[in-house]
């Protein structure tokens, strides 16, 4: 009959993750453009923006080149808002799978969020190749910096997304809340913007936006010439960290009520 | 053996809580088949997803050295988007079954689901997730079975084959049954567990138990 291996706790994570990592490849990209259109969707919308904005500044905003510094911009704050949204609903998505007691809700939003990390990796790095294939000229000139403030970024998501989807156990509304603060996220986070486009007094209205930070530091962190006056390292590492405190704090203490109700 | 230690559940909602126990602390003796009666409401799925880990008591706890399948309900589980294998797969995954292919081979020949055993679960007739079900747990070797009606629902011939499957599993495994139909539960319980109001009395010999829940 069925070997069912004795495993310790670890290894009955690491299973768990990794089935539901699979599980979510499988059903993330089941229509015909599959994988595909996670590169084709953002890849076309930076062409446009860049064109539009390259237009008015004649190819380089700040010293940047346009299409990366739109490419910058997009692709941040696509990681966030979509491994967000994705950790946010990734409890009730998945609710039918914690009748297995080996599956806790933190594997899934593990699973969810690493998913969603590792495709925006992908959408980077081949969007470098085709632009190295398209002989344009590009360069990172602090890759670890960079890296490291992508990563920021998306602890900070994965934790307000645990948060967010552990309310909405409790209250359901929270999902509509988040759908109408997330939305202006996408223009005031300096994605078409930078900001020495704005004039120093009104920094103070955007400045508490963790992801204007990241997407900021990290064309400074390809180009040392943009400048980064408006934006702190200091500040995107901290609320990383508190987030991620906090939303673990919270996860420890409700989980196993969330999903009991 | 199963030890409920001063558990305390209840479903918050516009009335306020609706408690299914207050305070309940059980045992439920190893070594028996058990079929748990109780009216509709009763809280008899809701002691099954509490034994199988799937909830958690609001107080109190739960407190045992078997290994307990999940509640093996109607489509428990199993993703609509996927496959019959992938979601086969991904069950024996979880469960830390070794040979996977082994394992999902055993499933498709005991669903008998034919070709659309390869085709998403969203395709398959009200009848056939169970089956799936059913046979994904079957496949698996668990000391208690918790068993959710499922045997019910079948075609004659499928029945037959859970009968018989169950039988076998029961000489080295034992199964909890929930069903309303005392002639499945006759088949396989020999004793009972009668759930009425919050309270849990075990009966050892299962007639007994019937003729107690019928009076209710």
């Amino acid at each position: 009959m069925t070997t069912v291996l004795k495993r310790n706790n670890w290894a009955i994570w690491r299973d768990v993750i990794f089935a539901l990592f699979v599980r979510e490849i499988r059903t993330g990209f089941n229509d015909k453009f599959g994988l595909a259109w996670a590169v084709v969707q953002p890849l076309s919308f930076i062409f446009m923006m860049s064109y539009i904005r390259g237009r008015m500044d004649g190819g380089s905003t700040h010293t940047v080149p346009t299409f990366e510094f739109m490419l910058y911009g997009l692709l941040l704050v696509q990681l966030f808002l979509g491994t967000l949204s994705g950790c946010s609903s990734c409890l009730k998505k998945n609710k039918a799978l914690f009748a297995f007691k080996q599956v806790q809700p933190i594997s899934s939003v593990i699973a969810s969020s690493c998913f969603n990390f590792l495709i925006k990796i992908a959408v980077f790095i081949l969007i470098f190749v085709i632009m190295y294939f398209l002989k344009m000229d590009f360069e990172i000139k602090r890759p670890l910096i960079l890296f490291l403030n992508v990563i920021a970024l998306w602890i900070i998501a994965v934790s307000l997304g645990l948060i967010s989807s552990l309310a909405q156990c409790y209250i359901p509304e929270v999902s509509k809340v988040q759908s109408i603060i997330t939305r202006p996220l996408f223009f005031i986070s300096g994605v078409f913007f930078s900001m020495q486009d704005i004039p120093k007094e009104y920094w103070p209205y955007l400045d508490w936006n963790p992801v204007l930070h990241a997407i900021e530091l990290s064309r400074h962190a390809a180009y040392s010439t943009y400048s980064i006056e408006a934006v702190s390292e200091f500040y995107l590492f901290s609320f990383s960290l508190v987030s991620l405190f906090f939303s673990l704090c919270i996860y420890h203490v409700s989980w196993k009520q969330a999903i009991s109700r | 053996m199963i030890k409920l230690q001063n558990v305390t559940k209840f479903y918050p909602s516009k009335l306020g809580n609706q408690y299914i126990f207050k305070n309940v602390s059980f045992e439920i003796p190893s070594g028996h088949n058990i079929a748990i009666l109780g009216s509709n409401g009763a809280g008899k799925s809701t002691l099954f997803k509490m034994l199988a880990g799937s909830e958690y008591p609001n107080k109190g706890e739960i407190i045992t050295d078997l290994h307990l399948s999940w509640p093996v309900a109607l489509a428990t589980g199993i993703h609509p988007q996927m496959s019959g294998a992938e979601n086969a797969r991904f069950i024996g995954m979880i469960n830390g079954v070794a040979d996977l292919d082994q394992y999902v081979r055993r499933v498709r020949q005991f669903a008998e689901l034919g070709p659309k055993f390869d085709l998403p679960v969203k395709t398959y007739s009200s009848g056939m997730r169970p089956r799936l079900a059913f046979a994904c747990s079957i496949g698996i070797d668990f000391d208690v079975y918790l068993i959710d009606e499922v045997t019910s629902v079948g075609d004659a011939n499928f029945r037959k084959k859970t009968r018989e499957a169950l039988t076998q599993k029961s000489k080295n495994a034992n199964v909890i049954m929930v069903s309303h139909e005392m002639d499945e539960l006759r088949h396989f319980c020999d004793s009972a567990i009668v759930l009425h109001q919050g309270e849990l009395t075990f009966y050892n010999d299962l007639e007994q138990g019937i003729a107690h829940y019928q009076a209710l």
